[in-house]
């Protein structure tokens, strides 16, 4: 079981504007901005590339990986016509749509996809919410990718519909239609739980 | 009776995404409406599951990993050939700065702020248009439009000049680096400083100052074209570097970086087959381009070709090499198997001798000391600078 820490949502940011003069550092090929930014962004990059690449994580670490170095690649391109996260979670998107092409292979959902427990809890709880937490990643896993994107972007991430359309180039009415039926799928799916929830 | 059913609007209800009077609408509907309010109930019991997703911690090896590649991405070409004739200009150039500074201290008052002067039209600092004793601060933008012009002093090393249809910001001002970030226009930067002082970044890289000076221009498309009149610039866009001296060129590309110097004197077959071999897409073209600069190549254009041994695959790093050697020959310890290897000493070496031929013309050093002393060195003896 690998040690994977379970970051709450009070603790990140589900959005905030990115530095302008961090970002231009960052174009200017400044390592150390770069560095603010995957501080930043790392813990929520690597969450979407292991939820959305089955629990891989050695994928999705490549994934996280490949992302930055991408961001430092093509940061040039960033106009700031948009948020800097709408730009980054393209990125994300596309590099994670790519290592799920170079997978080639079914990965099972191992045990060390389920989050470590929190502390303060009985073993009974921790072991009940883990035991949820699991079978939620994976029947989001099991969503068709364009159920689960929104998904991913939506709880995950904490983006509006807005964003997610900009990072899906779909309309807003498209996200509220593909998260209305991966509510309903994850609820058939998972129903028998709903006394655990 | 029921108003329109609403179940293709139950997400969008429960994030709260639907404007008032929509959700007002949902909401009195669900009340009345038992289909939809057994699809909303559905809704929401996935929506509930799916707040089960908890943010999972990145390993500390992703950090490293992109450290890693990074380095193994970076091959920065070195420097130092430059800096022996530019260390000479340097001297000079610091000497000169400090009795600069020292005339200028009392002047530029404001700390992280910028003296600005209208030349012409009506230029604006964040909206305002400026007048007598305008300063450009950190993160102010001043602009220009098409009839408009104005000179900002850097701190107390120099001007720019910022011409029509211009936008540029400040964005840092220490004793150890001075910052613009030009979005788009044109500007012209008279520094008198040591190397590596002031910096202007642009969407498509940073043009570093070694002394110098230029013009720099920004299209609609964040695209640069940088022309040097005196000392070295260098344009860097991560591990993409060009240096470029007086009399030469060189474009930057949005996304790609700097291409290649090029004296300006170059034919303009030679110019144009270097911008496709920069900046085309595709492989044919670029093999198209490269065998009309090294037809077009003269022996002053050995620069440019030198950078192109850096640019070129294995097959046409050859080519290159045997052009350069028709047009200058190299010193007599580096060798074809070294240059094609690109063994960094040789390389250095060769790079040493091409310099020479990178001398200023005269006329342009006479003017540009004659600029400087009427606007900076002139005052010493109370004479006005003339603009």
């Amino acid at each position: 079981m690998l040690d994977q820490i379970v970051v709450t949502r009070e603790q990140l940011p589900v959005k905030e504007s990115t530095d302008s003069r961090t970002i231009a550092a960052c174009q200017q090929g400044d390592r150390e901005a770069l560095r603010v930014l995957f501080e930043e962004y790392k813990d929520r990059v690597y969450s979407i590339a292991l939820y959305s690449l089955s629990g891989d994580e050695m994928a999705a670490g490549d994934a996280t990986q490949q992302v930055f170095l991408k961001l430092m690649t093509r940061i040039g391109q960033f106009r700031g016509d948009a948020e800097f996260a709408t730009w980054l979670y393209r990125l994300v998107v596309n590099t994670c749509h790519d290592e799920h092409r170079k997978q080639r292979r079914f990965v099972p959902l191992a045990d060390s996809f389920l989050p470590t427990s929190a502390g303060g809890e009985s073993p009974r709880a921790s072991y009940a919410r883990k035991e949820l937490a699991g079978r939620v990643q994976t029947a989001v896993a099991e969503l068709k990718p364009k159920l689960r994107w929104p998904i991913l972007l939506k709880y995950v991430e904490g983006l509006s519909y807005e964003e997610i359309a900009q990072v899906l180039n779909c309309s807003k009415g498209t996200v509220a239609s593909r998260l209305n039926r991966a509510h309903k799928a994850l609820g058939r799916r998972l129903g028998h739980l709903k006394n655990e929830i | 009776m029921f108003s329109k059913h609403v179940t293709s609007l139950s997400s969008a209800y429960f994030h709260d995404e639907l404007a008032a009077r929509e959700s007002q609408r949902v909401a009195e509907h669900l009340l009345s409406c038992r289909p939809c309010r057994a699809d909303f109930d559905d809704v929401k019991l996935g929506a509930r599951f799916a707040e089960q997703l908890q943010i999972v911690s990145a390993p500390d090896s992703v950090w490293a990993g992109v450290v890693a590649q990074l380095e193994q991405k970076k091959v920065k070409p070195a420097r130092l050939w430059f800096m022996k004739p530019l260390a000479i200009a340097a001297t000079i150039i610091v000497v000169l700065a400090g009795g600069t500074l020292l005339l200028r201290s009392n002047r530029n008052t404001g700390a992280g702020q910028w003296n600005v002067a209208r030349l012409g039209g009506s230029p604006r600092i964040d909206s305002q248009n400026i007048g007598d004793g305008s300063r450009l601060g950190v993160g102010q933008w001043l602009e220009t439009d098409a009839t408009s012009r104005a000179q900002i002093d850097v701190a107390t090393i120099g001007n720019v000049e910022i011409d029509p249809n211009s936008r540029v910001r400040l964005l840092e001002t220490s004793s150890s680096e001075h910052r613009l970030e030009l979005a788009r226009g044109r500007l012209s930067a008279h520094i008198l400083a040591p190397p590596k002082l002031f910096f202007v970044n642009t969407p498509s890289g940073v043009a570093e100052d070694l002394g110098c000076a230029y013009t720099l221009e920004v299209d609609e498309n964040g695209n640069s074209i940088l022309h040097v009149t005196l000392g070295w610039v260098s344009l860097q866009l991560i591990d993409r570097e060009s240096s470029v001296p007086a009399g030469a060129a060189c474009a930057m590309r949005r996304g790609v970086g700097p291409g290649t110097p090029y004296f300006e004197d170059a034919s303009e077959p030679f110019r144009a087959s270097l911008s496709k071999f920069d900046f085309a897409d595709n492989q044919t073209d670029k093999t198209a381009a490269l065998a009309i600069i090294l037809s077009e190549a003269r022996p002053r254009d050995a620069m440019t070709l030198w950078y192109l041994l850096l640019r070129v695959d294995s097959a046409d790093r050859a080519n290159v090499y045997d052009r350069m050697t028709t047009l200058v020959s190299p010193p007599q310890d580096v060798t074809r198997e070294g240059v094609l290897n690109l063994d960094r000493q040789m390389l250095e070496r060769w790079k040493a001798k091409l310099s020479i031929r990178s001398e200023l013309p005269q006329k342009k050093v006479h003017s540009f000391w004659k600029k400087l002393w009427t606007e900076t060195l002139g005052r010493i003896h109370g004479l006005a600078g003339k603009r």
